[in-house]
């Protein structure tokens, strides 16, 4: 990877850090779940970036074994993010379930076949690969769909005032924001494709991650920082309907 | 008897004005979608924001007067019988969203 991919990546390692430890006070406070499983996301997603970029900046002084236990850490972290989804948005219904129980099973069985292996081999002929892939991208793009879904709801619910529009573009950014880690593991597809150190490959999957990091950062920090010339500007736009009156 | 709140809405509707039940369920419905809301999951104070600010243009469309004033009697008789109803009370996401901005 190119340099400046690495530290896009790690200031969003730092990022996700923050949002996630923001998360994890707020459920202390509220004693709410939803908010402890993000925060979970977000707090081991920071950690496994911080540990992925590891290797490329310190070289031979880390252990391999670093590795595994990164891996591992981003692993747990897609486990609360598809409970996220599930408790938030299909907390009816069976096949939410189901798709927690499927990425789960081939999230576990991916990771530790790979671990086993020792090669930690990202090859898309690796069916393990294949199948944590599999795992980690579908949390991403089941999220996307749903907040995307509800983004248009909250948007007529706006309407009659029964959302407040900051709330109503909060699922849009992160509707993005999950958009974009689809992105970014498509480009871990482009990394696994890589072979003989193709250039053109290589520029395209370093735009690719540095893209999607510093545009997930932006979403991010607007979802659960908003700065106050934000959130006025989102409820300016806002449309709400007036009562209709007789006569 | 209804046994949630869209069917007594439903009810209150169709018994209010001269509608029968198949249009005061669809026009219910109507009224819903456009509201980006599931009649599964309704609430009293979801129902009361349809009926002020929407229901008036459905009845309007099919031709009733003084939607407004109905809206807002039909909107009461819920009210008065809602309570003997057992309404989804769980978190629903926008209470989420909304604690995940701190607001």
């Amino acid at each position: 990877m190119d340099e400046n991919a690495y530290l896009t990546s790690i200031i969003a390692s730092l990022f996700y850090l923050i949002a996630g430890s923001r998360l994890l006070r707020l459920s202390r406070r509220t004693r709410e779940r939803p908010e402890l499983l993000l925060g979970l996301y977000f707090a081991l997603s920071g950690i496994y970036y911080l540990g992925y970029n590891l290797p490329s900046l310190l070289g031979d002084l880390v252990p391999e074994w670093v590795g595994v236990v990164v891996e591992w850490t981003y692993i747990l972290g897609v486990f609360p993010y598809l409970l996220f989804t599930r408790s938030v948005f299909r907390s009816r219904g069976a096949w939410g379930g189901w798709i927690v129980g499927l990425c789960s099973a081939l999230l576990v069985a991916g990771t530790l076949m790979l671990t086993l292996d020792g090669s930690v081999e990202y090859s898309l002929d690796n069916p393990w690969y294949l199948a944590q892939w599999v795992g980690y991208t579908t949390p991403c793009a089941w999220m996307c769909w749903e907040a995307m879904l509800y983004w248009r709801s909250a948007g007529k619910r706006s309407r009659i005032g029964l959302c407040p529009p900051i709330v109503a573009n909060r699922y849009l950014l992160l509707a993005l924001f999950a958009g974009f880690q689809v992105l970014a593991c498509l480009s871990d597809l482009l990394l696994a494709h890589e072979v003989g150190d193709d250039q053109t490959v290589s520029r395209i999957t370093d735009a690719l991650i540095g893209g999607t990091e510093m545009a997930s950062i932006a979403l991010l920090w607007l979802a659960f920082f908003a700065p106050r010339s934000y959130a006025s500007w989102i409820t300016r736009r806002a449309v709400i309907l007036p009562t209709p009156m007789d006569g | 008897m209804a046994t949630n709140l869209f069917d007594l809405a439903a009810e209150k509707l169709e018994s209010s004005i001269d509608m029968d039940r198949l249009t005061s369920r669809g026009t219910l419905r109507i009224a819903l979608k456009e509201a980006g809301l599931d009649a599964n999951k309704l609430t009293v104070p979801q129902l009361r924001a349809v009926f002020e600010k929407l229901m008036p243009k459905e009845l309007d469309a099919r031709g009733f007067s003084n939607s407004a004033a109905t809206c807002r009697r039909v909107m009461d008789e819920i009210a008065l019988s809602a309570g003997a109803l057992d309404i989804d009370t769980s978190t629903s996401p926008d209470d989420v969203f909304k604690r995940l901005g701190g607001n």
